[in-house]
């Protein structure tokens, strides 16, 4: 049984259809990307699936336990949750906040410590929150989501506005978590943390699931057979890539009046556009 | 409920609650009220005993400026900067969590009202139906704090609940000073307040009465809190 079973899940807001019917499955220990422009209701999943909120309609099981179980403790206690909207207590020490969590979800003693050394900030241990750096208090919050070790994580654009230092750390703890067999799915606009974390993503717009695979299946199934060659000149051709024209492709190589080489094989952001006709933004 | 969650919160609080400038010096207030009464004798009597208006007064500050405030202000914090979503999100209930934050202001409200009154020093004040009393009327202002908490969304807006409440629940006997007529309304009215009932009981005249009417008061804002909780329910 997959981790995640979503089937025909639905979710209105008054007249206001937030999700229309999406169905997607996520294995044990993958990384499975939502992704989706503001409003396409990637955060709504997230909340059916934290319990926050009660489908409209369809089935959702996570870690074999069905929406109606979702207020269960022992359901709680499996989940590590990160938002853009999480937030820790400016005035308290990192391990007054890190304390708290540990005993909400009854971990072992020493378990701050640990988490602590897993991002490399254990160093911090003592200084108020209020004096860390905004990439420092997100790695902080990534730990207080998996200070208990969940089954699944649920990170909701955890990168968003970070710098990209920052953000390398983050990847670098995601797929460590990945390898020790969490089961991570996460919403982004970032396409490059798309392609590098994701073993299989989503496009959801409007409410509907556009298509899903692996991020290279999907840039596979949405390439076109052209290529783009840029002479020094300036002036750009495109040729397909077909054996009538395998002859003109061979030679580019030894031309000296050919600037640049490039294969029409799409981005995620581009593939993403192409399925929906939107930017992802 | 669970006990070691409970005490989890308790423990994050407490620490915030001492961090904490604008609740901490709650705390103080009544107890500097207290020298101040005490230095100057208002209203002292012939034996230089404090009336029980001025204590009343007193126990109407430390349950509008202690409990009622600084529980309004921890839930309302949370709320603002959206750390409570943090704690409903983990396996502690909001009861786990109200029972924590309750916990920390009863005891910085013990603390600011044993101080106070030492302080004034009066006698035959730790009667069984003093301390009754004053449960009760704590636990009316602890209700109403917790109920306004759970509506209001920032620290901001507490203040436009904060001072009302105050004057109307917490300092109920300055009436007397606005209206000299003992016949008005407003005064017949007013003795119904809790505060009242309170100073009833202290002045030795308190029956069954008062404490059913204290009592009435506690059950309405049992109320407010249950329909704070269905409103922030349907809310999300």
């Amino acid at each position: 049984m997959s981790m995640i079973q979503v089937d025909g899940l639905k979710k209105s807001f008054g007249s206001e259809d937030a999700l229309r019917g999406i169905t997607f499955n996520v294995e044990r220990g993958e990384i499975f990307g939502l992704l989706g422009p503001s409003g396409s209701g990637k955060t709504t999943t997230i909340k059916i699936m934290t319990g926050e909120f009660k489908p409209s309609g369809g089935d959702v099981h996570v870690n074999s336990y069905s929406y109606k179980q979702f207020s269960k403790n022992d359901y709680v206690s499996s989940l590590g949750i990160l938002s853009d909207k999480s937030s820790l207590y400016d005035r308290l020490t990192v391990k007054d906040n890190l304390e708290l969590f540990r005993k909400l979800y009854n971990a072992p003693k020493g378990s701050v410590e640990k988490v602590l050394r897993d991002v490399g900030l254990e160093s911090e241990i003592d200084k108020t929150v209020s004096k860390l750096s905004k990439g420092m208090k997100q790695r902080i919050l990534l730990c207080k989501a998996v200070i208990h070790r969940p089954a699944i994580l649920f990170l909701d654009e955890p990168t968003s506005a970070l710098d990209p230092t920052t953000t390398e750390k983050i990847h670098d703890m995601l797929e460590e978590l990945r390898n020790d067999g969490t089961t991570i799915l996460l919403t982004t606009h970032n396409m490059d943390e798309a392609t590098r974390l994701c073993d299989n993503v989503a496009f959801l717009y409007q409410g509907v699931i556009q298509d899903s695979g692996a991020p290279v299946d999907l840039r596979h199934k949405y390439k076109r057979d052209e290529v783009h060659i840029t002479y020094t000149d300036g002036t750009v051709k495109t040729v397909e890539r077909t054996a009538k024209n395998k002859q003109l492709l061979d030679n580019v190589l030894f031309n000296s009046e050919v600037a640049d080489v490039r294969t029409d094989f799409p981005t995620l952001g581009e593939v993403f556009k192409k399925v929906t006709g939107k930017e992802l933004v | 409920m669970n006990m070691t969650r409970m005490m989890a919160i308790f423990e994050k609080d407490l620490k915030e609650f001492m961090k904490n400038m604008m609740l901490f010096t709650s705390v103080l207030i009544p107890v500097l009220m207290a020298v101040f009464f005490s230095r100057v004798g208002v209203g002292a009597g012939a034996e230089g005993e404090m009336p029980p208006e001025i204590l009343g007064i007193l126990a109407g500050v430390v349950f509008s400026a202690v409990i009622f405030s600084s529980v309004m202000t921890m839930i309302a914090e949370e709320n603002e900067k959206d750390t409570l979503r943090g704690l409903l999100q983990s396996p502690a209930t909001i009861i786990d969590i109200i029972l924590g934050k309750s916990m920390v202001v009863t005891l910085m409200t013990i603390i600011s009202l044993v101080a106070s009154i030492m302080i004034i020093g009066p006698e035959n004040y730790w009667t069984l139906e003093n301390i009754i009393s004053l449960v009760l009327t704590g636990l009316f202002f602890l209700n109403m704090g917790i109920g306004l908490g759970l509506v209001v969304k920032s620290v901001a807006t507490t203040s436009v609940y904060i001072i009302p409440i105050m004057f109307i629940f917490g300092f109920t006997p300055y009436i007397e000073m606005l209206i000299t007529d003992p016949d008005s309304i407003a005064i017949k009215i007013a003795e119904y307040f809790p505060i009242y009932q309170h100073m009833f009981v202290l002045e030795g005249n308190g029956g069954a009465m008062e404490f059913i009417i204290l009592a009435a008061w506690v059950a309405v804002s049992f109320l407010l809190v249950l329909w704070a909780f269905n409103k922030r329910k349907n809310d999300e």
